[in-house]
This record gives C-alpha cells, sequence and structure tokens, in this order.
C-alpha cells in the first residue's frame, strides 16, 4: 500500500509538470456548453488507446484530481496486466463506500473496444466539470463511481496489435483446445500480407458466384441465380496450418466468451457456447465478481460492448422470465427509455427475445445475483453514418459511401494479389478492423458524451434518503412518540424486487439514538394508524425496502428528554441523518 | 506449544496403530493415512494438497497408478462429498489403502499398469470435524462465514445443547397446534401428523437450541459454512443455505474443478454421498435429454448407468437403498453435466430394512418410518448409545409449556458402527475395481492393404474400442473439456495421401464398437497410424505399402 502512495505521488509530480507545458492558455478558450474548456487532463477523444496508454491516463486523471479520483487496480489479468478501476466521487463528502454506487466497465469482448474510450470518457468528463457543473458537484457529493475501462485488457492489446477482423479476437488470450484434437491453437488466422489486418480471400473463377460492383470496385456482390460471376470467395485469411483439411478452425481468435462466465443461470460450452470451465473462472471476471462483491453499494451497472446502436436488459436465459419481475421492469424502462432520447439511433431491446439466448452473461449475474439494474450498451450503430437507419437491401452500400465520401477510403484495404500455398493465386482485401464495430474516429466524443448522459442518468435514480419529518406525540408518564418520515426521492427502491425476493442485501436501518426506545414500529397507514411493531432491538427498525419515489415511515416511543437523533442506513441507499 | 506436542503424540499413536483402526478418523488421522500411503509407496502413490479450505485444512489429492499416470484412462474417487458422513472419506482412503495392500499381487499391478486412480478423500473437512468435537452435530457447512437466513448477520442463531450431553438432537414441545404425533409403534419416535387423514398432532418439533436472536425461528444461522455439495455449478441452488453466494464460490470447490479439469484422462467419477444412481440407475427422461439447458442423462448413457448399477449391486450387495434425488449443486450431476463423464454416487451404506423380531414380541410397523426402523436394527444389532431419551427441561422461549429434549442421535443414522467399516470398503474396492475392468480401450484391428498400381495403396482399418464401457459419454461428444479420439496418419516426405485425412477426430466410441477407415496413399515404405484419445489409450500401428 505505502508503495502505491509513493507511486501516486511520483506519478502526480510528473503530470503536474507535464500539464504546465501542455495545457493552453485560458485566454485564448471560448467555453463550448457542456464541455470542459481548458481541463487540467488534456485527452484527444478521436482515437483508441491500448493499456498502456489507457494506464497513462487513469493515472493523469488521479494525480490531477486527488479529491475526486483514486486509481486501484483490482485484479490482475491472465498475462498479469492490471484491471484499473477509477473510483470518482466527492472524496471530501461523506464516506465513499456508504454511498449509492454506479459501476461501468468496457471491452470485456477484445474487439469491442471504445466502452473503455466511453468508461474513461466519463471519469474525465466527471472530474474535469466538477469545478462548475452544479449538476456534477451534487451528483459526486451524492453518489459514487466505479469505472473500469477494459476488463479484458490481454484481449484488447491483442486486437490492436496482433493481425485480426474487426470481429476479432472476441475472446480473452487463454488458450483453449476448440476443435478438441489436443493441440491448442494449431490453426488460426494467417496474415498473409502482413499488414497486422485479417481480410478476405477473393479468387477468379469461372464458376463463382460473386462479382465486382460496377459502381464501387472495392465491393463484391452475389450474382443473381441467372447471372454469372466471375469471383469466388474464399473466407477470412489464413492457411491449413495443421494439415487436417479445414482453415483456421483452432485458433487464438475465439477460446472462450469472456460475458458467459457469470454466476447467474450459468451453463456449460454444450449449451452455451464460449463458456469457460464455471462461473469466475477466467480471472477478470473473478476480479470483478470479487470487487462487486466488497461493493454492496453498488446499485447501478453498465457494461459497454460493440455494436447495433443498443441499450440492453437481461434476461439472456429464455427460462429466466421470472427473475425479470413486474416491479424491476418498470424500473428498467424508465431509465432505458430516457436512454433511447439521449443517444439517437440506440434502441431499448431485451437480450434473450431481442439478439440471442446468452447464458452466464455479466448483466445477469449483476441483476440475478445482486439485484444491481443493469445495462449493456452495444455502442455504434450504422444509423450514426447518415443519421438514417442502415437498410438490409443488398444493394445498399452505405459503408462504401460513408468510407468514401467521410472517411476518404481510409478504412479499407484495396485487394491486391497473393500467392497462397493451397488456394494458389487469390487476392486479399476488405475493411480495416477498425472500420464495421468501432466508431470513426470523429463519431468517437459525441457518442461517449451521449452515453455518458444515460449512465449518470441512471446513477442519479439510484435511491436518495432523507429523513424528511419529525413528529413528536407526548403520551404522558414520561413517555413521547417520536414518528420519523424517510423518503427516496429517486426513481429505484433501495432493493430491488429480484434482491427483496432472495434477501440478496440485508433490511435498511433506521435508528434514533440519543433517547431510549422502549418500543419501535414500522407504520403501515400513518392516518388509520396501523403499525407492525418490532419486538427486539427498538432502538434499531429493519425496513426491508424504501421503494422510489416513496417513504416508509416509523416511530419510536421513547423515555427521556433531550436531543436525539434519527438515521437511517441502507447498503444501496447510502446513509442520511437527521 | 503444549498444545502441539499433544497433538503429535496423537499423530504418533494414530500412525502406529493404522492397522488396528479402531474408529472413524479425524482430519489429522486422515492426513497421516493418507501421507503414509505415500511414503510406503512412492513409486505408486503421490500426494498434493489441491488447496486449504478456509478453515485452514487440506484438501488432499492421491494419485494412485505407474509411470505417466496422465497418460492412462482415470477413476476419480470423491469422499467427504457432504460433511456429516465420515463413512465416504473411510471408503475413499479405505480404497486407496486396499489396493496398496494388495500391489505386489499382479493383478493389482497389471490394474495401475492401464489405469490411474485420482481420490480426493474429503471435500469437506472443516464439517466433518464436527463429528469429532466436544459438541457434536451433523455439519455440511465449511468454514466460511455465512448468513444462513440473510438478515444481515452471521451464525448469530446456532445450536444449544440445552440438555448438557454434547450432542445436538432433538427437542419437542407439547403444543395442541402441534405437527407431530407420537409413533404407533414406537412411543420414542415422532412422525408428521397427516390432517387430511384427521390424524392431530400434539408436539412442534425443532432442532435442539434456543431462539439467540429472537427471530422466531431455532437455529437458522448456526457456525458455518458453506456446503461442498450445495457449492457446484449444476443447477446451483442460489440463495438457498449452504449453497455460497454463486457457484463454485469455495476454494475446495474450485480447486477440484481446476485440477479434473486439467485430466482429460478421467472416464468416470465416483463419490460417495447421499445421492444415489448405482442401486438405482437414473431412468431416461426423454424431455429433460432434449430440454435447451439439458437436465436428463442421454439414451446411450442410461444403458451404461444401468451397466455399472448392476455391476454395483452384484458387487457390493447391499438391498433396499432409499430413495435419493440430487437437489441442485451437487457433484453426482456435475461430473455428468459439467464434466462430461460418467459420474456415479452411492452412500455406501444404509439402514438395513428390518423385520420383527418375533423372539422379542416385536410386531410389523403399522406406519413405516426410518427413525423407527433405524431403531429396531440399532437394537436387533445391541448397538447402543443411538437414542437420547425425552427429558423435560426448562426452555426460555418456551416459560410455560413442556418442552423435552431427546430423539435420535446426530449422525447415526448414516454412519454405521466402525464394525462394519472394513467389509464395505472391502466391497466398494472391489466394485471399483472391476470398474476399471471394464474401461475403454482403444485397438487398431483387420489393417488390410491392397496396391492399386504405380505405388498408390489403399490402406483399410476397423479402430475399435474393445471394452464394456463406451469411450466417452454421449453427453462428452459435446463438451470442449473432453478429448475426442484422434486418428493420426504420420507419413514421410516422399509418401502423399490422396484420399482421406492425415488428421480426424472421432465422436465416442460405444463400448465393443467400431469404426472403419480408409486412406489412399502414394509412395513406398512404412506409415505408422495411430488413433487414441486421454480416456482410451493409444494404439500405433505400422503398414508397409
Amino acid at each position: 500500500m505505502k508503495l502505491h502512495i509513493k507511486q501516486f505521488i511520483a506519478s502526480a509530480a510528473f503530470s503536474v509538470s507535464a500539464l504546465l507545458a501542455t495545457a493552453q492558455n485560458a485566454d485564448q478558450i471560448f467555453k463550448a456548453a457542456g464541455s470542459p474548456a481548458n481541463p487540467k487532463v488534456t485527452v484527444s477523444w478521436n482515437r483508441y488507446y491500448d493499456h498502456a496508454g489507457i494506464t497513462e491516463i487513469c493515472k493523469k486523471i488521479a494525480a490531477a484530481h486527488p479529491e475526486l479520483a483514486k486509481l486501484q487496480s483490482i485484479g490482475k489479468s491472465y498475462k498479469g496486466r492490471d484491471i484499473w478501476c477509477l473510483t470518482i466521487t466527492d472524496f471530501k463528502k461523506g464516506n465513499p463506500d456508504q454511498k449509492p454506487g454506479m459501476y461501468i466497465d468496457g471491452n470485456i469482448h477484445s474487439n469491442e473496444v471504445q466502452g473503455a474510450e466511453f468508461s474513461l470518457y466519463t471519469a474525465w468528463y466527471l472530474t474535469e466539470t466538477f469545478k462548475d457543473t452544479r449538476f456534477i458537484k451534487e451528483l459526486l457529493a451524492d453518489k459514487v463511481f466505479y469505472i473500469v475501462p477494459t476488463i479484458n485488457p490481454d484481449g484488447r492489446d491483442s486486437y490492436f496489435h496482433e493481425p485480426n477482423t474487426g470481429s476479432t479476437p472476441r475472446s480473452g488470450v487463454i488458450p483453449v483446445d476448440n476443435d478438441r484434437d489436443g493441440l491448442t491453437d494449431e490453426d488460426g488466422y494467417d496474415d498473409l500480407d502482413k499488414d497486422n489486418e485479417i481480410l478476405l480471400m477473393r479468387r477468379k473463377s469461372a464458376t463463382g458466384r460473386y462479382r465486382v460492383d460496377p459502381s464501387d470496385p472495392r465491393r463484391m456482390i452475389q450474382v443473381g441465380p441467372d447471372e454469372k460471376g466471375d469471383y469466388e470467395l474464399l473466407g477470412l485469411e489464413g492457411k491449413d496450418d495443421d494439415g487436417d483439411g479445414v482453415v483456421n478452425e483452432d485458433g487464438y481468435t475465439f477460446q472462450y466468451d469472456p460475458n458467459r462466465d457469470w454466476g447467474w443461470g450459468w451453463q456449460p460450452n454444450y449449451i452455451q457456447n464460449g463458456a469457460y470451465k464455471y462461473p469466475f473462472s477466467l480471472p477478470e471476471s473473478r476480479a470483478v465478481m470479487d470487487f462487486v462483491m466488497k461493493h454492496p453499494n453498488i446499485a447501478g451497472a453498465q457494461s459497454y460492448h460493440n455494436a447495433g446502436g443498443m441499450i440492453l436488459r437481461g434476461p439472456g436465459d429464455p427460462t429466466d422470465q421470472v427473475t425479470y419481475n413486474p416491479q424491476d421492469i418498470q424500473v428498467y424502462d424508465i431509465i432505458a427509455r430516457k436512454g433511447e432520447e439521449l443517444i439517437p439511433g440506440y434502441r431499448y431491446l431485451i437480450v434473450h427475445k431481442d439478439l440471442y439466448a446468452a447464458y452466464g452473461g455479466e448483466l445477469d449475474w449483476f441483476y440475478g445475483g445482486r439485484g444491481i439494474y443493469t445495462y449493456s450498451n452495444e455502442l455504434w450503430t450504422p444509423y450514426l453514418m447518415f443519421n438514417k437507419d442502415a437498410t438490409r437491401n443488398p444493394q445498399d452500400n452505405s459503408n462504401f459511401q460513408f468510407d468514401s465520401y467521410l472517411l476518404f477510403k481510409d478504412a479499407f484495404v484495396d485487394w491486391h494479389e497473393y500467392d497462397h500455398p493451397q488456394y494458389g493465386k487469390i487476392e486479399i482485401g476488405g475493411f480495416k478492423k477498425n472500420f464495421g464495430r468501432a466508431h470513426p474516429g470523429f463519431l468517437l466524443e459525441s457518442d461517449a458524451h451521449r452515453n455518458m448522459a444515460f449512465t449518470i442518468y441512471h446513477a442519479y435514480h439510484t435511491p436518495l434518503l432523507n429523513v424528511d419529518t419529525v413528529t413528536e406525540k407526548d403520551l404522558g408518564n414520561g413517555l413521547k412518540e417520536v414518528t420519523a418520515v424517510i423518503s427516496n426521492s429517486r426513481i429505484m427502491p433501495t432493493h430491488s424486487s429480484h434482491d427483496l425476493k432472495f434477501k440478496i442485501e440485508r433490511p435498511d436501518y433506521i435508528s434514533i439514538s440519543g433517547v431510549k426506545a422502549v418500543a419501535g414500529m414500522v407504520v403501515e397507514n400513518a392516518d388509520l394508524n396501523i403499525t407492525t411493531e418490532q419486538a427486539t432491538n427498538p432502538e434499531r427498525i429493519e425496513v426491508a425496502n424504501i421503494p422510489g419515489l416513496s417513504t416508509v415511515t416509523v416511530r419510536w416511543v421513547v423515555q427521556g428528554s433531550g436531543k436525539y437523533t434519527i438515521s437511517v442506513d441502507s447498503k444501496k441507499g447510502g446513509v442520511a441523518k437527521k | 506449544m503444549m498444545k502441539r506436542i499433544g497433538a503429535y503424540l496423537l499423530c504418533m499413536l494414530c500412525y502406529n496403530s493404522i492397522t488396528a483402526q479402531t474408529g472413524y478418523s479425524n482430519f489429522a488421522q486422515q492426513s497421516n493415512r493418507i501421507n503414509a500411503l505415500a511414503k510406503a509407496n512412492p513409486q505408486w502413490v503421490k500426494v498434493k494438497s489441491i488447496t486449504k479450505t478456509t478453515g485452514g485444512k487440506d484438501i488432499w489429492q492421491i494419485t494412485i497408478g505407474s509411470g505417466n499416470t496422465e497418460s492412462k484412462p482415470a477413476i476419480a474417487v470423491v469422499g467427504g462429498v457432504e460433511g456429516n458422513m465420515p463413512l465416504s472419506s473411510e471408503l475413499a482412503i479405505g480404497f486407496a489403502e486396499n489396493l496398496l495392500q494388495g500391489i505386489n499381487s499382479d493383478s493389482i499391478k497389471n490394474l495401475l499398469n492401464k489405469t490411474t486412480f485420482y481420490i480426493f478423500p474429503n471435500m469437506s473437512p472443516d464439517a466433518m470435524e464436527q463429528y469429532f468435537a466436544s459438541l457434536r452435530y451433523e455439519r455440511q457447512g465449511n468454514a466460511t462465514s455465512t448468513d444462513d437466513d440473510r438478515d444481515g448477520k452471521s451464525n448469530e442463531d446456532g445450536y444449544d445443547d440445552l440438555d448438557g450431553n454434547n450432542k445436538i438432537t432433538w427437542m419437542r414441545v407439547e403444543s395442541p397446534i402441534g405437527t407431530y404425533r407420537v409413533h404407533p409403534n414406537d412411543p420414542r419416535v415422532l412422525i408428521k401428523a397427516d390432517a387430511s387423514k384427521g390424524e392431530k398432532g400434539t408436539y412442534l418439533v425443532f432442532t435442539e437450541g434456543k431462539d439467540n436472536d429472537k427471530d422466531g425461528n431455532f437455529n437458522e444461522d448456526a457456525e458455518g459454512g458453506v456446503w461442498f455439495n450445495k457449492n457446484l455449478t449444476f443447477k446451483h441452488p442460489s440463495f438457498s443455505q449452504g449453497s455460497g453466494e454463486y457457484p463454485a464460490s469455495e476454494n475446495e470447490t474450485r480447486a477440484l474443478l481446476d485440477e479434473l479439469f486439467d485430466r482429460f484422462n478421467v472416464y468416470a467419477v465416483i463419490s460417495f454421498s447421499s445421492n444415489n444412481n448405482l442401486s438405482t440407475p437414473l431412468s431416461f427422461n426423454p424431455q429433460a435429454a432434449t430440454a435447451p439447458v439439458l437436465a436428463g442423462w442421454l439414451m446411450p448413457d442410461t444403458k451404461v448407468n444401468s451397466m455399472v448399477s448392476d455391476l454395483y449391486n452384484k458387487t457390493v450387495g447391499l438391498k433396499d437403498a432409499p430413495a435419493s434425488s440430487a437437489n441442485g449443486g451437487d457433484l453426482l450431476s456435475w461430473g455428468y453435466y459439467h464434466y462430461g463423464r460418467f459420474s456415479f454416487s452411492t452412500p455406501g451404506w444404509w439402514v438395513p430394512k428390518t423385520k420383527p423380531d418375533t423372539a422379542k414380541n416385536e410386531k410389523a410397523f403399522t406406519v413405516e418410518d426410518a427413525t423407527a426402523n433405524y431403531l429396531r436394527w440399532a437394537s436387533q444389532q445391541n448397538i447402543g448409545n443411538v437414542f437420547t431419551e425425552w427429558k423435560t427441561i426448562q426452555h426460555p422461549d418456551f416459560p410455560n409449556q413442556k418442552v423435552e429434549v431427546g430423539g435420535v442421535d446426530p449422525f447415526v443414522m448414516q454412519t454405521p458402527p466402525f464394525s462394519l467399516v472394513p467389509d464395505l470398503v472391502k466391497k466398494h474396492s472391489a466394485f471399483i475395481v472391476k470398474l476399471a475392468a471394464a474401461q475403454p480401450e482403444i485397438d487398431i484391428i483387420n489393417v488390410q492393404t491392397e496396391k492399386l498400381a504405380n505405388g498408390l495403396t489403399r490402406i483399410t482399418l476397423d479402430v475399435i474400442n474393445k471394452a464394456a464401457l463406451p469411450s466417452h459419454s454421449k453427453l462428452g461428444e459435446r463438451s470442449y473439456w473432453v478429448k475426442r479420439i484422434n486418428v493420426k496418419v504420420n507419413n514421410s516426405s516422399s509418401q502423399s495421401i490422396i484420399s482421406g485425412k492425415k488428421i480426424q477426430l472421432l465422436n465416442a466410441l460405444e463400448g465393443y464398437s467400431s469404426k472403419q477407415l480408409t486412406w489412399l496413399i502414394k509412395g513406398t515404405g512404412k506409415v505408422t497410424i495411430e488413433a487414441g484419445s486421454p480416456t482410451t489409450g493409444t494404439k500405433t500401428i505400422e503398414v508397409t505399402l
């Protein structure tokens, strides 16, 4: 621990001197609404950062804002990389572990990279706007954000630095014998043309069913049943490395799926492709689980994926409808519908129904295992190219149009010849891995901002408890009745309905101190005087839940006069006193 | 320090008395027996600790075999699956001891040249110590602190030894709204009153203790912990007592799973637990076996279960096993559904069905009841000290009511007198050895070569499984934690394969079945062809072109 502090001081000193050199002169700047005009930490949000890059930005944020951000490693990846977590809150106000928490992570799938930048943007934005924005100031006084930009740093670096497609690798990098022949990773993709991209292979063929699009020579189109083609497609760049007659069948790019490794409705790999050994058998998901178990104040959570423009809730398991009960779905619906407004092109969907059945996913464990309202956003949608919905029309070539007129053909590798050991003369070409699922640079910041706004709305609506009114009534004989109304002014209850069903989190405690409580009771109906007494420990009344946008009333019969304090203590709802 | 010396002396004593073991072994004694095996048979036995429990106890793994043990088909044997069954650990350690006692015989040597055994004698050492503790009660939870009733407090309402006999038994409270009545044939025994038959209860029944936290429940949150046999991943009973906060939450659970997932050579898991598919095999349930989330054994695998169950019943000879069903999170289910191997379990012993002893003027029971049957059996066998006579006590939670403490003692109904154990060990060891004799074994037969023309040769052969057990479970075909049968042709650069695959993967071969393969190879000289998988062993042949 001591060592860590030293490191922080050292890095803080370093970045302060770096800042002096790079910060803009305040006189030269005119503030654009809603963005920090002269941030202490400057970050370009139109590009991607590998794990070392993320590490540096995290350290800079923590060093520049010691009273708003703390950095810790919540565990190590399989290859030993730190999984960084930024805790963002107003550390001068209250105990961070007792504030309702919002957990955000990204990049669980290696190639779904921009979740890390979106998460980091959130940490950066909260810390940089705190000074000037009253809403953010109040938010960080009440709430705490736990931001883990990448929970899959090995996979992230592998995606950037190894030859890949936009869709690979999906998994982390623990080797697996996918074809079960006793050898691991003996036949993966081959970067035949050595450009760090895995592209498509095509070959001239008299019987091929493809031809070149006359309107864009980069594009292959399928010919109709009465037409003749002149090309065949041979799949992704690779060869039969192990001589078993199959190409690319056991590579490192799909070992397992980290998002099928979570402890709610987990199923083995013959039911759920990609499941590893057992829930949390991967070090990265285990680190996140351990962190969440140690932070029962986490009330809301967000994980970032790509792509498709979706705000997803569970269940992933089609047989698990019962877990997502109507009361909780109301909360899910309100927040996600707001999300649809805030992020144009994104739709609120349900995993198993609108996407596919997925067992043992992260969002299902957060909610099913811990009772935390959780969404996964599938970042990037073709809608963002021309602000209109993409079509499934085979003639729709908007990808190519977008690349041509807005990216100036930077996203495509032109077809070029290659002499293949098994296929003979072929051509290699296609979209680069940074196009199709990852945002193009100029759209990265704006979509990060919109998605962040959604998570802020989510965090804002974690419970906010207050001891509203306290009234007294003299009962004679030195006894008096004290009645307290506790309010929750946000949408989320202190316990989701699923939590209540399994008693996942302990009850909320409403306590009186400073006087002797002779009796304590929950007031079910104040007007009709219907109460339920708690016979033991009357000074600390246990209530199962404090519902959203609602109140709970408790009453004590107390002896003695003098000042007393009434306090409420809820794991997910935070603390308040009067 | 004194304590340590005491423990040391105790160990010395038990070490010296291995041959004359007189009772169930506690953890220290188990550890000594296990390590003594490795010491006495270094060429056959390896012992390692795969983890420590939260209680600081080692989880031992005994590997018995010869040479490269990982290259031989293997059986995993697991005891202590439930902490309240000390017999299960005796059966597991006893099996290891039995094998090694016969190590000079050719039959055992041959067995160990073909088969590897991975033995995990006690998966619940924290809980099992309660059998030997000064306060004895049936415990399954390990030393992890748990909030069993999920009220935000841990271990706040455990058992209380109200009658001071160092055992936790039962309490009965006379009550006009009682749910239990006295057994008509044995007044010591209480049975449920069936209101639908017009029966009226006279007693409320609880486990022995006080409502320490005044929440209206008795002993609902005792010390410990997570139950190993509820902590595994198939149908994990999340949020129920003892299941753990998530599947495989415990060190011992994860360590066993990690170890076994790396042991691709294991074809069967035999565990000793209350779950039983050896006395009566699981039947085929087509609906469960075809559900998207599979919950029934596949047809061919149920046939194997029948065959193995037959072998068990013939070898062990125990009859009238009580019905059992796996309730989720259990090892038996994990072994099949999530490990993809054949998985078998038996309690190893249960109370035999008694007949009335007419000499003692006993009559047939008018109501069948396990406790009444047990007490009759114990008395016929002259086994004493298994029942605590009901005795009235003053109970603080029932100030004006008659409360008695007594009833059948803990453990006795699933823990036979130790004098029965050696015979049970012998019979169960014999069963495991017989099962090993049926283990899958690959061979290559009917090798034919036909010279077609100009150095072109057609090779045809049969890859067979010449044993009764399949090479893999049918379910295992689907799991990537089960390696398939790999058939490889090793040819030189001057030889080329014109037709047929250089490497091919086969699905499971049932017992006594074959798969014909053929290749066209150009060239002269010799090629070798090998076929095998970790669960079947590998066979290599040489073919002259």
